[in-house]
């Protein structure tokens, strides 16, 4: 038998079993529409790029870090001078954290704001925003795990805040620290949900979310769909790949660069007892948030302003889940309102961010 | 099949049964799972310290002690009185700091300012620090939850 003869027969062999080619046939066939904001298919992919750099390095770290009281912040501190590339390990783990966040938000707002979320891909958007959850997650769990003053003081806030509602509240505190206050066993806890719980949840979601957007195919924006617009497809496989792999290199090229310039430092080891240190910061995706909490008067009325804050936030979390059913209109319907409601969020994040830097 | 006079068929009622003694097994197994998440609490209701330890203190100055796994603040007035604080923020947690010069407790996280005696003055904080009561017994200096015999 020739090689290619071979080659012919161990797809002919896998296929029988697996049914493959089914896979390859649809990508084979699928089509990606060319116009003037095809650039936002791209978000997609490049979140998926972080994210794989983030499992890749993520399942090395955990080679030499050990999630307890004593050896966590030496162990980061070994990482980062002792083991052969740690520092840029590391480095590049907390800056494509960043980046996936970054284009997370980046991805959510286009589909906001060129109303992609519209039927029939109300679940592909609710996924989605569980998906943010699910990464916030991950990049305010991974900040406790240096364990120094920063990482603790932020992970006090952070842990606190679900106090703040009423009645069940007390317990999402007690259940992400492990207890009343935070102790070793709130690190062990935020390791187990960083490198095993979080992982699941998102693998499970995120293969949901995909599916979804291959089911329904690529969503045309608006002006496209009204004038019925004739524009160029883009076969999916060669052409569109091709062009995803050029913004992957791109990316991955300034990622390198910056997390080598600017490696995360790593504080002294964190004390329970000491007080929080002056300036504390959060990571930049949550400091809107934080500039919130801190704006906010002790009391509104009668009841205490953190709860008002939170239970605000809250709110929006939810209006944005729902915001398919809540603009349920047909897809070629412009939505004004909707719009300009994403544009007030990017305002207020904005304005606050700034605001808290300052 | 229904017998006369009565309100659901056996099909029904056996679901039911069935239906419930799973949900029985299920509750069974979550139950130890909830209870394994969420441990004891373990806010102490009292510390001894060596008094003989705190003895040195100047005044209008603030020590800090171990409060389970929070810190606690012992503060010896201008009149040489003592006074102990739970010394998290009631805010959001964050441990706060004594500023001597100013005479207030500040908490760094979110700008939270305290008076002296730990009333709530300034910033995000609605309540004031959480006081605990010092009994001095001989050499050992007693720090009690309020509500603590």
């Amino acid at each position: 038998m020739s090689i290619k003869d071979t080659k012919t027969w161990i797809q002919e062999w896998l296929d029988e079993r697996s049914g493959l080619s089914s896979i390859t046939k649809f990508l084979r066939e699928k089509k990606i529409p060319q116009h003037k904001h095809s650039i936002w298919y791209y978000t997609g992919s490049a979140i998926l790029l972080f994210f794989t750099i983030q499992v890749i390095t993520g399942f090395v770290l955990v080679f030499y870090y050990s999630p307890t009281l004593e050896e966590a912040n030496q162990s980061v501190g070994r990482i980062m001078t002792e083991v052969p590339f740690g520092w840029i390990i590391r480095s590049v783990h907390s800056w494509s954290a960043s980046f996936m966040i970054a284009f997370v938000f980046v991805h959510l707002l286009s589909i906001w704001i060129t109303k992609s979320y519209r039927r029939p891909r109300e679940a592909t958007w609710m996924s989605g925003v569980i998906l943010l959850v699910f990464t916030l997650a991950f990049g305010f769990t991974g900040y406790l795990l240096p364990w120094d003053d920063l990482s603790l003081a932020a992970t006090k806030v952070g842990t606190d805040i679900p106090r703040s509602i009423p009645v069940v509240g007390i317990w999402g505190t007690r259940f992400l620290r492990g207890g009343e206050d935070i102790t070793g066993d709130t690190l062990t806890r935020f390791f187990g949900f960083h490198v095993s719980i979080l992982p699941v949840l998102l693998f499970i979601l995120l293969a949901v979310h995909i599916y979804l957007v291959q089911k329904h195919g690529m969503s045309l924006p608006l002006t496209a769909r009204r004038k019925n617009e004739r524009f160029v497809e883009l076969p999916f496989w060669p052409n569109f790949v091709y062009r995803e792999m050029v913004v992957w290199l791109i990316l991955v090229g300034v990622l390198f660069s910056v997390a080598v310039f600017l490696p995360p430092s790593l504080e002294k080891a964190a004390d329970l007892m000491a007080p929080a240190p002056e300036g504390i910061k959060p990571e930049w995706y949550f400091l809107f948030l934080f500039q919130t909490l801190k704006v906010f008067p002790a009391k509104i009325l009668f009841i205490t302003g953190d709860t008002i804050a939170i239970l605000l936030i809250l709110l929006a979390v939810i209006f944005l889940f729902f915001l398919p059913l809540i603009d349920n209109r047909p897809a070629e319907r412009k939505g004004k309102i909707i719009t300009f409601i994403a544009y007030v969020f990017i305002m207020y994040a904005v304005v606050m961010t700034v605001w808290s830097l300052i | 099949m229904k017998l006369k006079h009565s309100l659901f068929t056996r099909r029904q009622f056996l679901n039911g049964l069935f239906g419930g003694w799973l949900t029985a097994l299920l509750a069974s197994f979550l139950y130890p799972i909830i209870k394994f998440i969420f441990p004891p609490t373990r806010e102490p209701d009292q510390v001894i310290l060596p008094f003989p330890d705190f003895k040195d203190m100047g005044p209008n100055s603030v020590r800090v002690f171990s409060w389970g796994a929070k810190p606690g603040l012992l503060k010896k007035n201008e009149d040489g009185t003592l006074r102990a604080f739970v010394g998290v923020c009631t805010h959001l947690d964050c441990n706060v700091t004594y500023l001597p010069g100013q005479r207030k407790f500040f908490c760094a996280c979110h700008d939270g300012w305290y008076d002296e005696n730990g009333r709530n003055i300034g910033g995000p904080p609605p309540k004031p620090l959480r006081q605990l009561i010092i009994v001095i017994e001989g050499e050992d200096l007693i720090i009690k939850r309020e509500g603590v015999e």
